[in-house]
């Protein structure tokens, strides 16, 4: 069974004096979509990158407190994490997009038919099966963003983690990951995502987690995002905010169908 | 001759020029210029003879200025074989089937990795420093006046180009180390070239023929 | 070698090939090509700097044919650039600049023999000219060749050195401390 905890971890960087995490504790589960919101320097970044075995391991640094993880199948190369800029993450070893694609399985070396199957369905989930002979140089921000993210599932991670996996998407890019992302969990995957595009969390997210300075401050359902303290933060939904901003009664609304809810509600009065 | 191994085209690439220079002029020069330049000239018009014959002519013109007539033969044989080879091994060679062939190979993924992410490297980061000279060319610098101020005008150029280069080690380290590129990692070739017995012998043969040239000229 | 140290090299050679379009752009008689593997050698120590200056070589080498042999100029370049490091010389451009003055001397020594054996000094239009102009001065062929190369050689490396030097100084420390020699080769360490 796949499981991701953290247990009051510390994370300080080469040549910093302050943290950048502050005693975090957190948990994912096999199924479960977690998300990780909070202002720019919150720490979601790197709380991922510590989730994903690479800080301080490859960063650097100095870690406090324990990281458990345990994944089925193959073991540590089953965490795949895609980070927020597309171009930083191409190989730079593959001419055509089903190359960049396969270059994360090759690297565990399996044998070619299975890298085979999984490039072309990762190729398929995300959409991009007609740029498979493309060269990855030539791609747009979103069409290359999609290229990456199924570089990552086609390795197969059992734990995946997200860091603004929608930035350089359209709206209906955005949703169509998202829709994915939940997909892959119901499959079993365990999803930790650090994402400004709160408006998708209502739908997507099993949890919310909201990080400030490094710190927890908060954790809980979605509903979270329509609570007092978030929207006075400017993390709540945009129907919250809307709610909020005309003076409206507590509990806001977090989505439209919420909303729509609550107003016949009062209404009905 | 694409279809053949990419070690085969950089053997013939690399033996053409070592036999240019140890061989006896002008009889040696001419005949391995003579094959190079028929090699680049089976790439094409465009691709393969007339860059190999641009790149060449400056260095004759040169050589006679600097020297006599049978120094500048001697000498522009070498060089326009040199110059032909690797010409027309850029342009036979495909680098995905390189990299292919050096993962196949056995050799470490990193090796290959390193000379495949400079080649994809170098016109991005040139496009990015076109960008860079554009938007500075916007806010008023001149590639004019004295050799101070041209300086300074460089090192406003070359600082945030550099530095920007440097910042993306970091993620794209990150990257390659989630997706499995670790130091001495045995990759899976995924479409490693054909190699024939008959390959094998001419490179081996063209190796050991380098070697004997060297041997007869130094004995 | 960590995996950041092998993402360094092909980003170093790639910087040392990109600065030809901003030489351009200002119009000065300088190459630059060696920025890359004196940048990897003092951020990340004398292995890194010579891979860097091999790649560099070998990938330039496609798009001038002739570039190859001055490979063996690039090691020189690095285990140079390494010493330079070692004794804190790019700790200010008031001790950079003659160390990179050096280097041009250095430099010009180890090429001017392959300059002259293998293309009877005729590398580059601008080393032919200055070596005929040598040679109308009255030096002997390998003396007008050593000016040939000399002359191109002494201020780019100077300036690169500079450049180098001002790069260093502006990375963040953050981002210096995660590169082994960065910090060491400024006297920050």
């Amino acid at each position: 069974m796949t499981r991701l905890a953290l247990e009051r971890v510390s994370f300080w960087y080469p040549a910093t004096d302050g943290p950048t995490l502050r005693d975090v504790s957190l948990e994912v589960a096999a199924g479960e979509v977690v998300a990780l919101v909070g202002s720019g320097g919150a720490g979601a970044s790197t709380l991922l990158l510590v989730a994903g075995d690479l800080a301080p391991r490859v960063v650097g640094g100095k870690l406090e407190g324990r990281v458990h993880f345990e994944g089925r199948g193959k073991g540590k190369e089953r965490r795949g994490i895609v980070l927020p800029t597309p171009w930083t993450q191409v190989s730079g070893m593959a001419f055509t997009v089903w190359d960049e694609v396969a270059f994360g399985p090759a690297n565990l070396g399996w044998p070619r038919d299975e890298i085979a199957r999984h490039v072309d369905r990762a190729l398929e989930r995300l959409g991009s099966a007609e740029l498979r002979a493309r060269d990855p140089a030539t791609l747009s921000g979103g069409e290359l963003q999609r290229v990456i993210i199924a570089g990552i599932l086609a390795m197969d991670p059992a734990l995946l983690l997200l860091d603004e996996p929608a930035a350089e998407l359209d709206p209906a890019g955005a949703r169509d990951v998202w829709r994915l992302v939940r997909a892959l969990a119901n499959e079993g995957r365990a999803v930790l995502v650090a994402t400004s595009d709160l408006d998708a969390l209502p739908e997507l997210a099993d949890r919310v987690v909201w990080l400030e300075r490094g710190r927890v401050m908060d954790a809980g359902p979605p509903s979270l995002l329509a609570s007092e303290a978030l929207c006075a933060a400017q993390l709540g939904t945009r129907v919250a905010g809307v709610w909020r901003a005309a003076g409206l009664s507590t509990p806001y609304p977090a989505t439209v169908a919420d909303a729509v809810r609550r107003w016949k509600e009062v209404m009905g009065r | 001759m694409t279809r053949r191994h990419p070690f085969t085209l950089l053997t013939i690439a690399g033996a053409l020029p070592a036999l240019a220079w140890t061989l006896p002029a002008p009889v040696g020069g001419a005949v391995t210029a003579a094959t190079a330049l028929t090699l680049a000239a089976s790439r094409g018009l465009h691709r393969g003879l007339w860059p190999a014959v641009l790149t060449a002519a400056p260095f004759w013109l040169f050589l006679f200025i600097l020297h006599d007539v049978p120094t500048t033969v001697a000498i522009g044989l070498r060089i326009t074989t040199m110059v032909a080879s690797f010409v027309w091994v850029a342009a036979a060679l495909e680098p995905a089937r390189l990299v292919e062939a050096m993962v196949a190979a056995g050799w470490s993924a990193s090796v290959a990795y390193v000379f495949a992410a400079t080649l994809s490297a170098v016109p991005l980061l040139k496009a990015r420093a076109r960008r860079i000279v554009d938007a500075q060319r916007c806010r008023g610098l001149a590639a004019s006046g004295g050799v101070t101020a041209r300086l300074r005008a460089l090192r406003a150029l070359a600082l945030p180009l550099i530095l920007s280069a440097l910042h993306e080690v970091d993620e794209r380290s990150l990257a390659l180390e989630t997706r499995g590129l670790v130091p001495g990692v045995r990759r899976t070739p995924l479409a490693p070239p054909h190699d024939s017995a008959a390959e094998r012998v001419l490179r081996w043969g063209l190796v050991a023929l380098c070697v004997a040239a060297l041997t007869w000229r130094v004995a | 070698m960590s995996i950041r140290l092998l993402v360094l090299i092909p980003v170093a050679a790639a910087i040392s090939l990109a600065l030809s379009a901003v030489v351009d752009a200002v119009a000065l008689p300088l190459f630059l090509d060696t920025t890359g593997t004196i940048l990897a050698t003092a951020l990340a120590g004398p292995a890194v700097g010579i891979a860097t200056g091999i790649v560099t070589s070998a990938v330039n080498t496609l798009r001038n044919p002739t570039f190859w042999p001055f490979v063996v100029v690039q090691i020189i370049v690095a285990l140079y650039a390494w010493a330079a490091a070692r004794a804190g010389l790019f700790r200010s451009l008031r001790t950079a600049i003659p160390a990179g003055l050096g280097l041009g001397v250095i430099a010009s020594v180890t090429s001017t023999p392959i300059s002259y054996f293998v293309f009877g000094c005729t590398t580059t239009g601008g080393i032919a000219l200055t070596t005929a102009l040598g040679k109308a001065l009255g030096l002997p062929p390998l003396g007008a060749c050593f000016f040939g190369s000399f002359v191109s050689d002494f201020g780019d490396k100077a300036v690169t050195f500079a450049l180098v030097t001002s790069v260093l100084h502006a990375l963040p420390r953050r981002a210096a401390a995660r590169f082994p020699w960065a910090l060491r080769a400024i006297g920050a360490a």
